[in-house]
């Protein structure tokens, strides 16, 4: 419980990190940041979204302590202010619909692709220097070290403009409502295959390579020789005695790559078209859309939190030893 | 050195990075055209004239992405310094000094290991605005130095207890000393996987960047080259040339340094035969350095 709170006590203070980031950007750039924000965006806007933007970013009047008190006030209240390119909808209804697409993609594909690499790492590592371990290894070097970009690109040109078996952009088809009917439920499996496909392949071999070596080294231990002697079937000693152990350190590894997922999946949502927090964060980048940008900042420090957080609570259920301590 | 040359992994990689590092350099007499202007048609299939095609505003596929590796090299080498230069300084002064500064010092590198990477890079490179691959080299520098400086910092305090440190205090060397040249040669394998996957990551995050159109279009560099092409469509036209040849030299680098990165991994780290970010990061854990 001890270590569950201390890490939530971290974690508060590496969002407040984030929300500070972006309180000073703004301040730091030449000239009056509002005008430069709301020049650059280049649209016609309303008087009154000068004013939004002007208190999104805590410039209200008073010494910078009271500026920036009422912007994390602002923050912790859920207030991340108004959009340029979408005014006058509000940041967080704009990144609310789109997370909810992400999540789906990155949570599916990242369950997918940590049940894979982790079968595919225990296989291969039970089989070492098998033509499977050798055949699983060098694919899934090749696999990680290609950027998302260029797997989202060539996935997106083999199967949606060659063999053009997928569609090409969207989450579903544009005709459908959004409702839980059969019909819609499939548009989205549909068109969530090449994203899907392109996120698995950046992240499967990381799992596996990781599992993998868990495994190779937990196969040398004292215990593992001992289950063997015991006369314990092959199966056995795989799954419950190394690999168990083995899922360990890849549980918690599992935290940090989270990092990478949600930046593979921001590349793989642009270019698939898909409209997760991505692709709104590439509309606003072009857009010049400050207020989106910054609120992406958080809600993905936020979301990378709570995945961080559950991670470790797992770990504290797997790993005995924590809970005594 | 040597250990290197003997590993297979290491060879094919070190020969895949010498072959675009020559190609790079030797672009102005491996193509006439010049990367930045019009130099025929726009969307010219490959030819003759033009080996690898023509972008959409007519300019000589080739060419760019001859040109583009020197960027994509130097910012991934240059920022790859940075980080590990920074990551490594950390990393040495938290793990010998300890005490407060190791606290402060480490908190900070673990509060910037939970700030997603990526994201914040995006905002800073949105406010900072159209980022030169200089700029993009600096703030991969100043943001991503930590993982370095955790590994480098363990490392470190496995170091510190060693009898040559102890008898170099004894004899009074200054601490500054003492880091510099008992403690950094001594966690070099671990700084030296550090540069190498510091330049992966600085490659593929400036061409993420410039492919979200963070960067300064007037670079010639391979995302910018990505960001064109998906600006103009080029797959829905079908100018696949146009998006897969930056494409294919992303991932042919991507794959060269990777090699290496197994390499130096597996001869650094015996028990490892293979291993990554993750697999290192998971060894850490398992020695119980990884936990926060």
């Amino acid at each position: 419980m001890a270590f569950l709170l201390r890490r939530l006590g971290f974690y508060l203070a590496a969002f407040l990190a984030a929300a500070t980031i972006n309180f000073f950007l703004p301040r730091l750039m030449p000239g009056d940041p509002i005008q430069l924000m709301f020049s650059s965006a280049g649209a016609e806007l309303p008087p009154e979204s000068l004013e939004s933007l002007k208190l999104t970013f805590g410039f209200v009047d008073g010494p910078l302590w009271k500026q920036y008190l009422t912007y994390i006030g602002s923050i912790f209240t859920g207030d991340l202010g108004r959009s340029i390119k979408y005014f006058p909808l509000p940041v967080t209804s704009v990144l609310g619909h789109a997370l909810i697409w992400t999540l789906v993609l990155m949570g599916t594909a990242t369950i997918i692709s940590f049940v894979l690499g982790t079968w595919l790492g225990v296989m291969a590592a039970w089989k070492r220097g098998s033509r499977f371990d050798v055949i699983v290894s060098v694919t899934s070097i090749f696999a990680t070290s290609v950027p998302a970009v260029v797997t989202s690109l060539i996935v997106l040109f083999v199967f949606g403009f060659t063999l053009d078996w997928f569609p090409n952009g969207y989450a579903a088809d544009p005709s459908l409502d959004p409702a839980f009917t059969l019909q819609y439920i499939s548009s989205v499996a549909y068109h969530g295959v090449l994203p899907m496909l392109t996120l698995c392949t950046v992240l499967i071999g990381g799992f596996t390579v990781t599992m993998r070596n868990n495994m190779i080294n937990l196969l040398g231990e004292d215990y593992i020789v001992m289950a063997r002697a015991k006369g314990l079937s092959d199966r056995r000693v795989m799954l419950w005695y190394a690999a168990r152990n083995a899922l360990l350190p890849t549980v918690s590894s599992l935290a940090i790559a989270i990092g990478t997922i949600l930046g593979g999946s921001l590349v793989t949502e642009v270019v698939f078209n898909y409209p997760g927090l991505g692709n709104v964060l590439y509309q606003a980048i072009l857009a010049r859309d400050y207020p989106v940008i910054q609120g992406q900042l958080l809600i993905m420090t936020a979301t990378m939190l709570v995945a961080n957080f559950i991670v470790d609570v797992s770990y504290v259920l797997l790993d005995p030893r924590l809970k005594a301590a | 050195m040597k250990t290197l040359l003997k590993n297979r992994k290491a060879l094919v990689g070190l020969a895949i990075i010498a072959t675009i590092a020559i190609l790079a350099i030797a672009a102005p007499w491996l193509t006439e055209y010049n990367p930045a202007t019009r130099t025929g048609r726009p969307h010219q299939a490959p030819s003759m004239d033009h080996i690898l095609g023509t972008t959409r505003i007519g300019q000589d596929v080739f060419a760019r992405v001859l040109y583009g590796a020197r960027t994509s090299l130097m910012v991934g080498f240059g920022a790859g310094l940075l980080i590990t230069v920074v990551g490594t300084v950390l990393g040495i002064v938290s793990g010998y000094r300890g005490g407060k500064t190791d606290e402060v010092i480490s908190f900070f590198t673990n509060m910037v290991l939970v700030v997603p990477n990526l994201p914040l890079l995006l905002v800073l490179a949105a406010f900072i605005g159209q980022a030169s691959p200089v700029v993009i080299a600096l703030i991969l520098g100043a943001t991503s130095w930590a993982w370095g400086a955790r590994v480098t910092r363990a490392e470190t305090l496995s170091v510190k207890q060693k009898d040559f440190v102890k008898s170099a205090e004894m004899m009074g060397e200054k601490q500054w000393r003492i880091m510099a040249f008992e403690i950094f040669p001594n966690v070099i394998s671990i700084v030296g996987i550090n540069f190498i996957g510091s330049v992966i990551f600085a490659i593929i995050t400036q061409a993420t960047l410039e492919f979200l159109g963070l960067g300064d279009p007037r670079a010639i560099s391979w995302g910018n080259m990505l960001f064109a092409a998906q600006k103009a469509s080029a797959l829905s036209v079908g100018a696949w040339w146009e998006i897969l040849t930056p494409c294919f030299a992303l991932a042919f680098l991507g794959i060269g340094m990777s090699l290496l990165n197994f390499a130096v991994d597996e001869i650094a780290n015996p028990r490892l035969r293979t291993g990554n970010r993750l697999g290192r990061w998971s060894l850490l854990v398992r020695n119980g350095e990884g936990r926060l």
